[in-house]
């Protein structure tokens, strides 16, 4: 298939992970959103480096899955952490540096 | 060798089109679930179709290590938090502050469609219009890539291992419960 389709696979699926991460409320939504971002910033990477036959983008599709390994760890860790703190994930009820 | 004359098969086609329908509504149904399992096993299947389309796009090692790394690893975590969670959204949209999140979806949505125009607008150039040539041997393969990852990428390759370590350190010492003693760690890690 031709790279632009790919592209704009990605394209909408960065779009979806931002329209989850702006309107969901709950914590462990967000993170997932999160991931569905980086996906999809992968999956660019992937058709450029398949584009230009160059396979340093695999590498750093590599770097990026470890990145998100990392970040659901650490995440997750404090989601867990505040759920036993104030009995909710709600994002709009954890605000205290808001104001 | 003039393989773009050729043209995408009709397989490949009827491959992709399945792959991204999958990897789109998958990603649908994860952000609107009310259920956190629902979403997770959304996500899941997203990310097995992610893994489909690397693979038609040469990068076997890297849709090998998508099923791997987040619909094996990073889906347990999910599953294990929600396990101590546990809560449904009574109302999965925030409705506190809708106007400002409606004005920043609109807004984005803008700037993806002026992307979009762009990559349309330029299918033709070299890099867009040529993944359909065959890549040299060996690409995307464990040999070719790993080769590459302990040569020219040793340094950011040992930094990661190092980040991952220090992830999970962090994971276990914030996430750990209240201690026997009675000192919690819910105001700061002691």
């Amino acid at each position: 298939m031709p790279g632009h389709y790919y592209i704009l696979v990605s394209l909408a699926l960065f779009f979806i992970g931002t329209v989850g991460a702006l309107l969901r409320r709950n914590a462990l939504f967000v993170l997932m959103s999160l991931e569905l971002q980086l996906g999809a910033g992968s999956l660019a990477l992937l058709t450029f480096a398949r584009g230009l036959g160059d396979q340093r983008g695999h590498v750093v599709a590599f770097f990026v899955m470890a990145l998100a390994a990392a970040e659901a760890a650490v995440g997750l860790a404090i989601v867990v952490s505040v759920y036993r703190a104030r009995k909710t994930i709600d994002l709009d009820a954890i605000s205290e540096l808001r104001n | 060798m003039n393989v773009i004359l050729a043209g995408p098969s009709a397989l490949e086609k009827i491959a992709f089109v399945i792959l991204a329908i999958g990897v789109l509504g998958g990603a649908l149904v994860t952000i609107t679930r009310k259920n956190a399992v629902g979403a997770i096993i959304a996500l899941v299947g997203t990310f097995c179709a992610m893994a489909g389309l690397y693979a038609t796009l040469s990068a076997h090692f890297l849709a090998v290590l998508q099923i791997l790394v987040y619909a094996g690893a990073i889906m347990v975590l999910f599953i294990f938090a929600v396990m101590i969670v546990n809560k449904d959204d009574a109302h999965p949209i925030a409705l506190r502050g809708l106007f400002v999140r409606a004005a920043g979806v609109l807004a984005t949505g803008y700037m993806f469609y002026r992307v979009a125009w762009i990559v349309v607008r330029e299918r033709q150039t070299d890099v867009l219009a040529t993944t359909i040539t065959l890549p040299i041997p060996g690409y995307g393969n464990v040999a070719s890539i790993g080769r590459l990852l302990f040569s020219d990428f040793l340094f950011p390759f040992e930094a990661v291992s190092l980040l991952l370590l220090a992830a999970v350190v962090a994971g276990v010492l914030i996430a750990r419960p209240t201690r026997p003693g009675g000192a919690t760690n819910s105001g700061g890690v002691a």
